[in-house]
C-alpha cells in the first residue's frame, strides 16, 4: 500500500516538475494579476463600488482562468507521455496504468491549486489594498471555484486518455461551457417552443454533462433568494455539497479514463 | 525469482501482432507466429532488418501493447505482469525523458517506481551516472542532452533497480565507437554478473562479438535461432593469407597474386583469398622462393552476416525490410 502511494506520489510529483516548467502558465498568473488591478481602477471610478467590482473580477479571473488552465493541463499532459513516447520506460516499470493516471491527474490537481492560491492570493492582497477585508462569502466562493476547476481537470484528463490535444480541448471546453449554462437549457425545455425532437435532445444533454454552475453562484438565483458574493452567499452546507458532487465526478472521469487508458496500445 | 541456470527468462511462444490502422482499415502483420527462448544467464541477440519486428516484440514483452494471438512470459509470469517487471529493467528504442528533469532526477523517479528508498536511490543514481559517462552532465536538463547521451540516460535508468533481466531495444543506436564499445562491454559485464540480456539491433557486428545466442527474425517470423558459431556453420570457405614483400606490385607479387582473389597490396605487404581446397603449405613455400614473409593465415568461415543476408533475401525476391501490409479488413 505505501508502494503504491509511493508510486502515484512519484507521478504526481513529476508531473507538477514539469507543469511549473510550462510559461504559459505563469502568461496566465500575469493576466490575473492584471485583470485584479485593472478591477480596482475601474472601482475607482465607480463610487463606493470598489469592493464588488474587486471581489466580481477577482473571481471570475480564479473560475475563468482556472478552467483555462486545467483544460490546457489535462489534455497536453498525459497526451504528451504516448506522443513522446516517455510513457514507455515509465510503464515498463512496475507500476499499474491507473496508477500512472491517478498520479498525473494528482500532480496536475496540485499544480492547479497552487495556482488558484497564487490567484487567491492576488485578489486578496488588492483587497486589503483598498481597505475592504476578505469576508467568509469571499472564501466559500474561492473555495467553489477551486472544485469547479478540479472537475474540469478531470474533464480534460478523460478525453486526453483516447483524443489529440486539440479535439480534446474543443470536448472539454464545450462541456465546460454547457455545464455553466444547464439551468438556462433547463429553462429552454419548460418553453412551448421547443420541438420534441430537439427537447430530448437537451434532456440527454442534461443528463451527461457536469452541473458546473453550481460552482459558479455569484450573481444567480438559487431557490428563488438572489446569491451574491457581494450580499446573501451560500452557506459552508452548500459548499460541502457541492464539494461532495464535484468528487463523485471525478471519480467518474477518471475510472472512464482509467479503463480506456488501460487499453491502450503504446506503440 | 532464483531460477535455475538455463531455465526460460523469457518465452514467447506463437505470438502475433497485428497493427490495424483506423479509417484506411490496413493491416500489417507485424508479428506472424514468434516462438523462441531466452535462458537464464545468457546474452541474447535479437537481429533483424528494419521493420522486422523487433520492437513489437520487445513492446510485447513490456506490456505496452497487446499481442493479438500467441503467449509471452518474462521471469516466469505471463505478461503483462507487474511481479515481472520489478525484476526487470528496460531501455526503449530511441529513448525519449521528461523534457526538464537532470539524469539525476530521472533516475529518482525511475528508483521510486521501484519503491528504492532514498539511500539506495542516491548511491545507485550515482554509480550508475558514472558508469554511463555523464557525470560532467549532471546538472544539464534532458532536454538538451544529445542522442548518445539520452541513450547513455536510458541505460541508466534502466539498470537503477539492478535488475534480474535486461531488455535493451537497439542499446548501441545513435552511439559513437567508443560508446559502442562501452555498451558492449557493459553487456558483458552484466552477464558476468548473473543477469540475462536481451537485446536488438540490425547491426550484425554488434550482435556476433557479445552474444551467446542469437535470433535473427525477418518480416515477422524467426528464420533462426542459434549460437553465432552454429549459425553460421563451420565450413570453411577458404584461406586469407596476408605477406610480408618488399615490393608488393612487382613481378614476384604478381605471380603469387595469380594464384588466389580479393587480393589487396599495401606498402609493404600483399593480402589475398585462396579457395578452401588450395593446399596452404605448398603456396606458402612458393611465396618464400619469391622472398616472402609469411603474416598471418586465417581460415575464412562464413559469417552470420552471410546467414543474415542470405535468409533476408530469401524471404522476399528484393528488400528484407518491412512487414507483410494487406489492405482491407
Ligand atoms: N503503430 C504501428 N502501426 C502500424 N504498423 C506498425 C506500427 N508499429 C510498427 N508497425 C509496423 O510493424 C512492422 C514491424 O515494426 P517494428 O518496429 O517492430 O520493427 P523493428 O524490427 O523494430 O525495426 P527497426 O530495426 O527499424 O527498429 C513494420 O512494418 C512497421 O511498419
Ligand atoms: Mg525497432
Amino acid at each position: 500500500m505505501t508502494d503504491r502511494l509511493g508510486r502515484i506520489w512519484a507521478i504526481a510529483l513529476n508531473t507538477f516538475r514539469e507543469a511549473v516548467r510550462i510559461r504559459v502558465l505563469y502568461g496566465i498568473l500575469f493576466l490575473v494579476v492584471a485583470a485584479n488591478v485593472f478591477a480596482i481602477v475601474l472601482g475607482e471610478m465607480s463610487i463606493h463600488e470598489e469592493a464588488r467590482v474587486a471581489r466580481d473580477v477577482g473571481l471570475a479571473g480564479i473560475s475563468l482562468f482556472g478552467a483555462l488552465t486545467a483544460i490546457f493541463l489535462g489534455v497536453v499532459l498525459l497526451y504528451s507521455e504516448v506522443q513522446r513516447r516517455t510513457v514507455h520506460a515509465i510503464v515498463a516499470k512496475p507500476i499499474e496504468r491507473w496508477e500512472f493516471v491517478l498520479g498525473k491527474y494528482l500532480g496536475m490537481a496540485t499544480t492547479l491549486t497552487v495556482l488558484v492560491g497564487l490567484f487567491a492570493a492576488a485578489m486578496v492582497v488588492l483587497l486589503l489594498y483598498q481597505g475592504v477585508g476578505v469576508s467568509g462569502a469571499v472564501v466559500k466562493a474561492v473555495v467553489l471555484a477551486w472544485g469547479e476547476v478540479m472537475v474540469v481537470a478531470a474533464i480534460a484528463l478523460f478525453f486526453s486518455a483516447f483524443s489529440t490535444p486539440f479535439l480534446s480541448g474543443i470536448f472539454s471546453l464545450g462541456l465546460f461551457v454547457i455545464g455553466r449554462i444547464t439551468p438556462d437549457i433547463q429553462a429552454a425545455l419548460g418553453s412551448k417552443e421547443a420541438s420534441a425532437g430537439s427537447k430530448t435532445l437537451l434532456r440527454v444533454v442534461l443528463e451527461i454533462v457536469p452541473d458546473l454552475h453550481l460552482y459558479a453562484v455569484s450573481g444567480r438565483t438559487l431557490d428563488g433568494q438572489h446569491v451574491s458574493v457581494n450580499g446573501d452567499f451560500v452557506s459552508w452546507g452548500y459548499v460541502a455539497t457541492a464539494g461532495g458532487y464535484g468528487l463523485l465526478w471525478i471519480g467518474g472521469l477518471l475510472a472512464l479514463a482509467i479503463v480506456i487508458f488501460q487499453r491502450r496500445d503504446f506503440a | 525469482m532464483t531460477a535455475p541456470p538455463g531455465e526460460a527468462v523469457i518465452d514467447v511462444a506463437d505470438l502475433a501482432k497485428t497493427y490495424r490502422t483506423p479509417f484506411t482499415r490496413r493491416r500489417v502483420e507485424a508479428l506472424r507466429g514468434v516462438t523462441f527462448q531466452v535462458r537464464r544467464g545468457e546474452i541474447f541477440g535479437f537481429l533483424g532488418p528494419n521493420g522486422a519486428g523487433k520492437t513489437t516484440t520487445i513492446r510485447i514483452l513490456m506490456g505496452l501493447i497487446s499481442a493479438t494471438a500467441g503467449t509471452a512470459k518474462i521471469l516466469g509470469n505471463p505478461v503483462p505482469s507487474r511481479q515481472a517487471r520489478a525484476r526487470l529493467g528496460f531501455l526503449p528504442e530511441q529513448p525519449y525523458f521528461y523534457d526538464y528533469l537532470t539524469v539525476g532526477e530521472l533516475l529518482d523517479l525511475a528508483g521510486r517506481l521501484f519503491g528504492l528508498d532514498a539511500a539506495t536511490r542516491k548511491r545507485r543514481a550515482d554509480e550508475l551516472i558514472a558508469k554511463v559517462g555523464l557525470d560532467r552532465a549532471r546538472t544539464q536538463a534532458l532536454k538538451k542532452f544529445s542522442k548518445g547521451m539520452m541513450q547513455r540516460a536510458g541505460l541508466a535508468q534502466a539498470l537503477i533497480n539492478d535488475p534480474d533481466l535486461v531488455v535493451f531495444d537497439e542499446p548501441m543506436s545513435g552511439l559513437d565507437p567508443i560508446g559502442r564499445k562501452e555498451v558492449r562491454d557493459l553487456i558483458l559485464e552484466l552477464r558476468d554478473a548473473g543477469k540475462t540480456v536481451f537485446f536488438s539491433s540490425h547491426i550484425l557486428s554488434d550482435v556476433e562479438s557479445v552474444s551467446d545466442r542469437v535470433a535473427i527474425v525477418i518480416r515477422g517470423q524467426i528464420q533462426a535461432v542459434g549460437s553465432p558459431r552454429e549459425l553460421a556453420g563451420q565450413t570453411l570457405l577458404g584461406v586469407d593469407v596476408t605477406l610480408r614483400l618488399d615490393d608488393p606490385h612487382g613481378a614476384a607479387a604478381d605471380e603469387i597474386a595469380a594464384r588466389g582473389d580479393r587480393v589487396r597490396r599495401g606498402d609493404r605487404e600483399l593480402s589475398l583469398t585462396v579457395a578452401a581446397d588450395v593446399d596452404v603449405d605448398e603456396l606458402l613455400a612458393f611465396a618464400r622462393e619469391r622472398g616472402a614473409r609469411v603474416v598471418v593465415v586465417a581460415p575464412r568461415h562464413d559469417t552470420l552476416e552471410d546467414l543474415f543476408v542470405k535468409s533476408a533475401l530469401a524471404s522476399d525476391g528484393g528488400t528484407a525490410a518491412g512487414a507483410a501490409v494487406t489492405e482491407g479488413p
